[in-house]
């Protein structure tokens, strides 16, 4: 038998799905020991190959990489999608995972809708059926109209379903799904105009263009040579008239129909449905719920955790015993004894010294504020928390010119705001990711900032009421205002919700170390900056020019003059500034009205230099230098309003 | 390793890449699909975290 003809009457089986649903474990399974694993021709991604004879044919088995949809996103997607379109396949396998199938059926909608032949692997079942769940694979392939295995392939269960729904595959049996009439509408207009030669069908490419897919836009160029005008102002027209919701409503139309599909198909045994994990899920999404179980989370995670564990108990460990009564004594005894130059003995341990004031910051105070910080974020974060957050404050967040995916950077934002403004390119819109670094420049205070405040005025009752209180006016007025006056489009939000699960002790404790690892050495080297350069602007007079120059915007705010210094070093860095307002307020230099005012005019103050220059590279000179004056006149006139209403109304007093 | 957000697979090769735009080197993975900041395990930690993925409810078995 020649080569070629070998070639012609090898059949391929493509095995495609979502990563770690057992894909490889069906590929080893009908392939055995022999495959081969090499890089996708251009490209840095495996894909694995093998063997295998089933009712007398020879068949090529293909393991592609994960992918979510049709529509790529990774390079894994794209290789994975080029196998399907180039590869011609006898068979297509969508393997998916019991467990999840309600998020996962949706892609075997777009397989089918492509025009592939595609078979149905229902995997993972014995786990499934172990959290009682129960499954119609019958009735599942009646209503989907292609082949449906249930499959435990672990266990080796359903291998030989699967080869003989392979051997007695029906390549022309083709199902169809129709969305809504008005979506139906768009996807023929655009499809009535394609006439070339294409793999998949022409609806599913329709639906691709829709969605701005570049690849199968170069595709389609090349094979409409004569009509690629005319698709591409059909697509522009049909992309412009429902530029706010097409993605949404292509996913949700999805959503529906294997809704529908899965209706009567999956059950879940008496007494085990639903479980707690799935009710909690639940109430953290319905606003009446949500919002209580927020506030909950803030008061333990953020306000007793960091608030009082981390800025109180940890930092009087650290600064007040460990410090202020062995090392610091003992550091400024031997600089006393061995520099005599008084400028070095005045930079190493002076007012503003860089083990005085850089290293007792870095080390005493920022530090455990922000571990026992990124501690509750991790648990949050591996609870599966905050895509539920994302969800429950979508509304509101639309208010204010952003939706639920504005939720990554705010709540990064409370990590620190540098990072978080380069994660505002996430956003959709120009104006969304204008009004996210807006407010993270204004009302988000970074976690160390968030943890000294917490600590500072959680000892004066009343005072971290007006400050959240304060906080949360300041950010709703602002981006209620921005979504009105700044121009662009708005963005829909959409996501899909992964399971809530218990955080383990050892992820936490990996993602915590981590992040107070980069931090650390993040942040030492500028604070050892920051007080050399504190140091140089006393020994030149700058610093007590800027002094001078705040002095009347520190009367204003009813301040003394002392508070001046801490605004310096809160353009340094934010935790630099708060940093100094805790040492302002141990001193007893502040009553609860100052201290209160303090706080909340540095909190909306100006970003520090490393926001200030990431929001110049991301939104450029303009917009960053307007953002720094706004964020400056709007909190001292918010300090000021604040300190008037508080003598007012006497309250704090 | 997963999103911490959405929850989905981010690829190998995504895990390596670096946005360039950390001081001292990237010890972030921004997630291709949602951009959520994941922390990029250092080398000293990657056994301890990968005895975790390991744990995990049949994880392995189904890769």
């Amino acid at each position: 038998m020649s080569s070629s003809s070998t070639h012609h009457e090898t059949r391929k089986i493509i095995l495609v799905g979502n990563p770690n649903v057992g894909k490889s474990v069906v590929f080893n399974a009908l392939t055995g020991a022999y495959t081969t694993v090499s890089n996708y021709p251009g490209t840095s991604v495996e894909v694995s190959r093998g063997h295998c004879d089933i009712g007398g044919h020879r068949y090529e088995v293909l393991d592609t990489p994960g992918m979510y949809a049709l529509l790529p996103i990774t390079e894994e997607e794209r290789v994975a999608r080029k196998i399907l379109l180039e590869e011609d396949p006898f068979v297509v396998v969508h393997v998916l995972d019991a467990r999840n199938i309600e998020r996962m059926l949706p892609m075997t909608l777009q397989l089918i809708e492509a025009g592939l032949p595609v078979m149905l692997v229902v995997n993972i079942l014995d786990e499934a059926e172990r959290i009682g769940m129960s499954f119609d694979v019958g009735l599942l392939q009646e209503k989907l109209g292609v082949p449906v295995v249930g499959a435990a392939m672990a266990r080796k269960r359903g291998l030989s379903e699967i080869r003989a729904a392979i051997a007695g595959f029906d390549r022309e049996h083709r199902a169809r799904f129709a969305y809504s009439s008005d979506l139906e509408r768009d996807i023929l207009k655009v499809a009535s105009l394609m006439h070339g030669e294409y793999l998949l069908d022409r609806r599913a490419l329709a639906l691709l263009l829709l969605q701005k897919d570049e690849e199968i836009q170069e595709r389609v160029r090349t094979r409409e040579s004569g009509a690629t005008s005319a698709i591409e102002k059909a697509v522009n027209e049909i992309v412009f008239e429902r530029r706010v919701d097409l993605h949404l409503r292509i996913s949700l139309e999805r959503k529906r129909i294997c809704k529908g599909l899965l209706d009567g198909v999956v059950t879940q045994r008496e007494g085990d449905a639903p479980p707690f994990a799935e009710r909690l899920s639940a109430w953290t999404m319905n606003p009446w719920t949500g919002f209580p179980l927020l506030l909950l989370v803030l008061y333990f995670g953020l306000y007793k955790f960091v608030g009082g564990f981390g800025a109180g108990t940890i930092v009087d460990l650290l600064e007040g015993g460990l410090f202020e009564k062995i090392v610091n004594p003992w550091v400024i005894g031997l600089a006393d004894r061995f520099l005599v130059w008084t400028w070095l003995h005045e930079l190493m341990v002076g007012e503003y010294g860089i083990f005085t004031l850089g290293v007792r910051y870095a080390v005493a105070i920022v530090l455990p504020i922000v571990g026992t910080f990124f501690i509750a974020f991790s648990v949050i974060e591996d609870t599966g928390y905050f895509p539920r957050l994302a969800m429950l404050v979508d509304r509101i967040f639309k208010k204010i010119g952003l939706n639920g995916r504005a939720v990554i950077p705010i709540v990064l934002g409370f990590g620190c705001d540098t990072m978080a403004t380069i994660v505002t390119r996430t956003l959709e819109t120009v104006r969304e990711r204008l009004i996210a670094t807006i407010l993270l420049a204004l009302a988000i205070p970074c976690s160390a900032q968030l943890g000294v405040i917490l600590g500072l005025l959680s000892d004066t009752p009343g005072a971290l009421v007006v400050w959240s209180l304060s906080l949360t006016l300041v950010f709703l007025v602002i981006g209620f205002l921005a979504a009105r006056l700044v121009p662009g489009e708005r963005a829909m939000f959409y996501m899909e919700i992964p399971p809530l699960r218990l955080p383990q002790a050892r992820n936490v404790l990996v993602k915590t170390l981590t992040r107070m690892q980069w931090y650390f050495l993040e942040i030492f080297p500028l604070f050892i900056i920051a007080s050399v350069l504190l140091w140089a602007g006393k020994l030149t007079g700058v610093l007590d020019g800027l002094v001078k120059a705040m002095k009347p915007a520190m009367y204003a705010l009813g301040l003394p003059a002392d508070v001046a210094p801490a605004f310096i070093f809160g353009f340094f860095r934010r935790d630099f500034g708060a940093a100094g307002l805790y040492d302002l307020q141990t001193s007893g230099l502040l009553n609860p009205v100052q201290l209160t005012v303090a706080a909340v005019t540095l909190t909306l103050f100006v970003p520090c230099v490393a926001q200030f220059l990431v929001m110049q590279k991301e939104r450029g000179w303009k917009v960053a230098v307007g953002i720094f004056v706004f964020v400056t006149l709007l909190a001292f006139s918010s300090g000021w309003a604040l300190n008037r209403l508080l003598l007012l109304t006497g309250w704090l007093s | 390793m997963k999103c911490e957000f959405c929850g989905r697979e981010i690829p190998a090769d995504h895990v390596q890449k670096s946005c360039g735009l950390c001081a001292g080197g990237c010890r972030k993975v921004h997630c291709p699909y949602c951009g959520h900041e994941n922390p990029a395990t250092p080398a000293y930690l990657r056994r301890f975290a990968e005895k975790e993925k390991k744990n995990e409810n049949g994880e392995d078995r189904n890769q």
